[in-house]
């Protein structure tokens, strides 16, 4: 390209014209509503873990440096969890003591149990609960062990009191904390919030992912269709390859962004009901905590920036890899390396989602093909420091920018190529030296 | 005051596509650029567009450098037809001129007048895919004039066109050039050349071997030609008896015969009488074009250079 075309306004033309043709079109009016139940189905998830989890049984290893303590606690909690138990169903809860706070740990790692209490009477006679609340145990669950542990309190208490002791009732102390850990920026957060987080994360990560490979599809499909129909001839005499790629990027970004909204309304307005909705189906002891309390707007930021950055990197892509094949049918082939990649960055991040943070899923969330996903998942879960997302944020917009030249020369090389597909010889020329 | 192409070199891999193509193509003039299909026409014509980049030689327009030029001065209606399928004909022409810098409603203004004047009004509202190829061409034909562009590149305009659409864009053509417009096209009909251009360039394996006004050209080839029609006798047998006279082309009607230089082209005519032959037409002429081009080239210009399908890769096609 020998001409230094400004990118405007050609690349707003052409972005009207992708954006106008796709939000018209039946398939996207079709997609959208599929999509958008769907996203109402995730957002009830919970309710659906819900119905699953009553009749399961929640596993909790006790500890107490007081064994006597220890014991009542076991005995009195057990009792008072399983009260509700019908005959012959499983218990709900299986308490068990474990020689050590560490031990009570460990049985969490190893998934021996799925919490831990433990029990310590102070100097002044108050019993000081700490309960490790595991990923698997249910917002309801957790409400009635924090309930059980007052009970613990209150028949210590009068178990005393019938031993002749006299000092008032002094009321228990619940330090709930996530078992894996969980933090926003240190500090340890609560199970249920935990819970939501997660829930959160999975909607986010569902939703980027169909976001940077549907989305991104469509435009090397759009790239593909323009060659098909020989409309490229015309269109690459009229504007520069840069205007193109850009154009189409930012007008197929903007259905999604419409798609994407519409999607999510309902997913919203369903989230924001689900406590009702399990309240309803399951009694009034049945209601679960609301996955939108961890919708801080920072969030929401990070992930409406993850959002920008992910599909503008992988539809530059997806363009310059549809300009290098003539049929439709040749582009899942041509996209799939790509598809992989992001994939790749989807297991990378529900490996995030469940709370474990190895060295590999931190340097995953660096690599900007990946970091839209596992990044945006840590941030979800609350595990990433502020440096973390600059240098994050400052890898991928790099790379976005690098991009944008490499596919533009790709594009300006493919787009007029019919037949056979180039080599990666003649891909990396036409990079080097654009035509 | 011309588009000059100056010593166009192109290379694909091990193809030379363009090796040192030159020509001359006067200001609002038609100008027929010919050539058989792999010689480089479309490869020159992407290059002044700025759609490729040559390795080496330059282009210009009016003494400018045409990297300095701006896109909408150039038209350009490619060999390969094809429009957005699912969207109105009258969007497209919006959208095609909006790209080159024309306001939506002047766009929409003049792209109904176009309509109207190719005798297609209802089709403004028309998706693309609901016209024949023809109408489809001619679509395309508007959206490359329609930001009235200085230099029209037409790469095989009248392909696919009946008779009726090839008077309506030859018609167009003229009014074009009426108005200034320099009008580039590449084609194999001969025919269209010799009736609507002043001057051609003829191509082959990248270079050109023949340009100039189409008058200078016929001269200089030194030949005459004799068009004759004899009543009952196309094969005109006693031909072969005169010395320096070659059957060109031997049709039912009229026959094309070639003279070589030093010839009387009445000894032909003298023959038929002698042979008792009826004669209805007897034309000295030029050599045609297609003739001419043959001369050079070595071949019809409707012939392949290359084994190459159409839809095969050839940036050279």
């Amino acid at each position: 390209m020998s001409r230094a075309d400004p990118l405007l306004p050609n690349a707003l033309i052409v972005a009207r014209r992708e954006y106008v043709d796709r939000v018209r079109s039946r398939m996207f009016h079709a997609s959208t509503i599929v999509l958008a139940a769907l996203s109402v189905l995730v957002a009830f998830a919970p309710i659906f873990t819900k119905a699953v989890d009553r009749g399961t049984t929640t596993h909790l290893a006790v500890f107490s440096s007081d064994a006597g303590l220890a014991d009542t606690t076991t005995a009195n909690l057990g009792t008072f969890l399983n009260s509700q138990r019908t005959p012959g169903q499983a218990p709900l809860y299986a308490l068990g003591r474990v020689p050590s706070a560490e031990a009570a740990q460990s049985a969490i790692d190893l998934g021996l149990a799925d919490g831990a209490l433990l029990v310590e009477r102070s100097a002044g006679g108050r019993i000081d609960f700490k309960f490790y609340t595991g990923e698997s145990i249910a917002a309801d669950r957790q409400q009635l062990i924090s309930v059980g542990t007052f009970l613990v309190a209150v028949l210590d208490y009068t178990t005393a009191n019938r031993a002749g002791l006299t000092q008032p009732f002094l009321f228990p102390s619940l330090d709930m904390v996530a078992a894996a850990g969980p933090s926003a920026g240190g500090a340890p957060i609560s199970g249920s919030e935990f819970a939501g987080r997660r829930i959160l994360g999975i909607v986010f990560v569902v939703l980027i992912f169909i976001i940077l490979v549907i989305y991104g599809m469509w435009v090397a499909a759009g790239v593909v269709a323009e060659k098909t129909s020989r409309v490229m001839e015309l269109i690459i005499s009229a504007a520069s390859p840069r205007q193109l790629v850009i154009g189409k990027v930012l007008g197929i970004g903007g259905a999604g962004v419409t798609q994407y909204v519409c999607v999510l309304i309902p997913a919203l307005l369903a989230l924001g009901v689900e406590e009702q909705v399990s309240t309803l189906l399951f009694g009034p002891g049945g209601s679960i905590a609301p996955s939108l309390v961890a919708l801080a707007p920072p969030l929401l930021l990070a992930y409406g920036a993850f959002f920008v950055l992910g599909f503008c990197l992988y539809a530059l892509i997806y363009a310059a890899a549809g300009s290098l094949v003539s049929r439709a049918e040749d582009l899942q082939v041509m996209a799939l390396p790509l598809s992989l990649i992001a994939i790749a960055g989807y297991l990378f991040a529900v490996v995030a989602l469940s709370g474990g943070t190895t060295g590999f899923i931190r340097i995953a969330s660096y690599v900007p093909f990946w970091s839209p996903f596992v990044m945006l998942t840590r941030l979800t879960v609350g595990r990433v420091e502020p440096w973390e997302l600059v240098l994050c944020f400052a890898i991928l917009v790099v790379t976005i920018a690098i991009t944008v030249v490499i596919a533009a020369r790709v594009y300006a090389a493919g787009v007029l190529l019919y037949g056979q597909r180039p080599g990666l010889q003649a891909i990396v020329e036409a990079v080097r030296h654009p035509a | 005051m011309s588009l000059v192409l100056d010593g166009l070199s192109k290379r694909f891999g091990r193809v030379l596509a363009l090796d040192g193509l030159s020509f001359e193509a006067p200001r609002g003039q038609i100008f027929g650029f010919l050539g058989a299909n792999g010689a480089g026409k479309t490869t020159a014509m992407r290059i002044i567009l700025g759609v490729l980049r040559a390795d080496s030689g330059t282009i210009s327009w009016n003494g400018v450098v045409h990297d300095g030029l701006p896109r909408r001065t150039w038209g350009y209606l490619p060999e390969e037809r094809g429009l957005y399928p699912r969207m109105t004909i009258l969007d497209q022409l919006v959208y095609f001129a909006g790209l080159y810098g024309v306001p939506r409603d002047q766009a929409a203004r003049e792209g109904r007048a176009w309509l109207a004047r190719f005798r297609v009004p209802d089709f403004a509202d028309r998706r693309a895919d609901e016209l024949s190829k023809g109408n489809q061409q001619k679509v395309q034909f508007l959206a490359a004039v329609l930001h009235d562009p200085d230099v029209l590149l037409m790469d095989e305009p009248f392909t696919g066109l009946d008779p009726v659409n090839v008077a309506l864009l030859r018609e167009a053509f003229l009014e074009l050039r009426d108005r200034g417009k320099t009008i580039i096209f590449s084609t194999h009909q001969m025919d269209a050349v010799e009736a609507m251009c002043e001057s051609v360039a003829i191509t082959d394996r990248g270079r050109v071997v023949v340009s100039g006004s189409i008058r200078d050209i016929k001269r200089a080839a030194g030949r005459r030609m004799v068009k004759l029609s004899v009543e009952g006798d196309h094969r005109l047998e006693w031909l072969s008896d005169i010395p320096g006279v070659r059957m060109i082309r031997r049709a039912i009607d009229r026959s094309e015969i070639e003279v070589d230089p030093g010839i009387d082209p009445d000894v032909i005519l003298a023959a038929a009488i002698g042979h008792g032959a009826r004669v209805t037409h007897f034309e000295i002429a030029d050599p045609s074009l297609e003739q001419i081009f043959i001369d050079h080239v070595g071949r019809p210009p409707d012939e392949d250079l290359t084994l190459a399908s159409a839809d095969a890769e050839d940036p050279a096609a």
